[in-house]
């Protein structure tokens, strides 16, 4: 199975590639998973895309499996929320939360979705929102 | 608050949940005056859009009074009337800056579902199942709404609510389904189904200069809508015959529709012989199966070279699409959720000038806690139900 993902911001690759170091925006997970990651240039006005490569770091072996022990996720899925959460950051300036996944972009919430009601105060602090 | 929500299939139920609250800063909470049920919410209360939940709210046709905003949104002030586009859309991602609001990038936290549906994710719909983001729709008393600085549009005179509800998607997504037919006037427009959508299909074919708009439907007291209200200028009801192929082409003296509107979607009622045994045993199944007949009517109808125009939802998979048909015939086949933002601004003013009232489609105003009974009512058709408004 292929480790790589892909997405493409918005902007311009300088301020992608600024904002990918800012300690606000950082991927948390690509950062920590010693990923391949490139920069390119879309085409037209699409802005940049944002290529992951987990084999090429090395991550997809032991670490892999020590992330789907602690977190029951691929790292791959892992690798796409970051992905997804950056770009969501970088273009809107919020991470999107609905009620069914109210931390935003989560793999582990992806089959353990809330009902799509508003939470109760204590589910909020609960998920930290 | 009190809100409509999802049990299971064919069940749904006023409920007491948590008041919504601002969760960013682009959010605003407004209080609901008016929303209605949608024709697509019968696909979900019917079970057959995938992961529904129990305890859902549904609801993505709404408006109302301006409650709360974050701080991110500068547009809007408490007190403001606004109308609320049912799809979600963040205003900045390439999508949205080519106006194309229903492929949002950003607005759907579920994308990583909607990717395995789908190829890609869209934009995330309000109380529209969790492919579509999860989020709590505006069957209720309440709703937060995101990305607030986009969306909503204020309405500034006296206009009632009925007026300008339907803003939030019936007559725009009709509005949609006409201009993909590319009217310049002259064309014959068929338009399968005078449900709501349907509907608003031929009244905006008509105010876009098609020169004959065909409605097609089973149900006589739609038909006389289609004709009386929305201007339909020639009816095929299939109740009679159902050989809707055969007529259309008799119609228009053997050509064909130069454009054919699937107002109808994955429900589609009017199939006959073998083919529609099939599909409704599948989809009995639930083994993924779009009903497809209105779908391939469309395309068998439409003159060669035309365009079909789909509007009706579709969810999984269908059966037996005519390729053949299709492709020989050099169709252009052109869809999609209604990307609203793009419509609100534009249409508003056709209200505002007089040129429609959107309100000619209601015949039931209930309250919200009748909402099982008004679900019911649209689903089987019972008297004479075309479009159901509830006021929380």
């Amino acid at each position: 199975m292929s480790q790589k993902a892909a997405v493409t911001v918005h902007r311009s690759r300088e301020e992608v590639q600024r904002l990918w170091q800012d300690s606000e925006y950082r991927p948390p997970y690509i950062h920590g998973a010693d990923a391949a990651v490139t920069f390119k240039d879309a085409p037209g006005d699409r802005g940049t895309e944002i290529h992951v490569d987990l084999e090429r770091g090395g991550a997809g072996g032991k670490l892999g499996d020590l992330v789907r022990k602690v977190s029951g996720s691929e790292p791959l899925a892992k690798v796409k929320d970051d992905l997804r959460r950056f770009k969501q950051q970088v273009e809107t300036g919020v991470i999107p939360r609905s009620d069914g996944s109210p931390e935003g972009e989560l793999a582990e919430r992806k089959l353990k979705q809330r009902p799509a009601q508003p939470l109760a105060d204590a589910d909020r602090e609960k998920v930290g929102i | 608050m009190r809100a409509n929500v999802w049990s299971g299939r064919n069940t749904v139920q006023v409920e007491n949940v948590p008041d919504p609250k601002v969760l960013n800063d682009r959010d605003a909470i407004v209080r609901i005056t008016s929303t209605a049920i949608c024709g697509s919410d019968l696909h979900l209360y019917d079970g057959y859009v995938p992961t529904m939940k129990r305890g859902d709210i549904l609801g993505h046709e709404f408006m109302g009074e301006v409650v709360e905003t974050g701080r991110g949104v500068s547009n809007l002030s408490v007190g403001d009337r606004v109308v609320v586009p049912f799809p979600i859309a963040c205003g900045d991602c390439w999508s949205c800056r080519h106006e194309l609001y229903a492929a949002c990038e950003n607005s759907n936290p579920n994308a990583g579902l909607a990717e395995k549906a789908f190829g890609h994710s869209t934009a995330g719909i309000f109380g529209y199942s969790h492919l579509t983001g999860g989020y709590a729709g505006g069957q209720a008393e309440y709703a937060r709404v995101p990305f607030a600085d986009v969306g909503p549009i204020k309405i500034e005179d006296d206009l009632a609510d009925e007026q300008v509800l339907f803003l939030s998607d019936i007559f725009p997504t009709g509005f949609m389904g006409a201009e993909f037919c590319e009217i310049t006037g002259g064309e014959v427009i068929a338009v399968f189904g005078a449900g709501p959508v349907g509907l608003f299909a031929i009244a905006s074919a008509v105010m876009l200069g098609a020169e004959r708009v065909i409605a097609i439907d089973q149900y006589d007291y739609r038909l006389h809508m289609a004709r009386n209200k929305a201007g339909a200028t020639d009816l095929i009801d299939f109740s009679q015959d159902p050989d809707i192929v055969e007529q259309l082409k008799e119609l228009t003296g053997g050509r064909g529709p130069d454009a054919v509107i699937d107002a109808v979607g994955m429900e589609a009622a009017h199939g006959h012989g073998a083919l529609h045994a099939a599909e409704r045993v599948k989809q009995a199944a639930r083994s993924e199966s779009d009903r497809g007949h209105a779908l391939r009517d469309a395309i068998l109808a439409c003159r060669p070279g035309g365009i079909v125009s789909v509007i009706g939802v579709y969810g999984g998979l269908m059966d037996k699409f005519p390729s053949g048909a299709f492709m020989n015939k050099g169709l252009t086949l052109k869809t999609g959720q209604c990307h609203v933002q793009r419509y609100l601004r534009p249409l508003y003013e056709r209200i505002k000038n007089g040129e429609i009232d959107p309100s000619f489609v209601i015949t039931h105003r209930l309250p919200l806690g009748e909402a099982p009974n008004g679900y019911e009512t649209f689903k089987h058709k019972q008297d004479e139900c075309v479009k159901v408004v509830l006021k929380p």
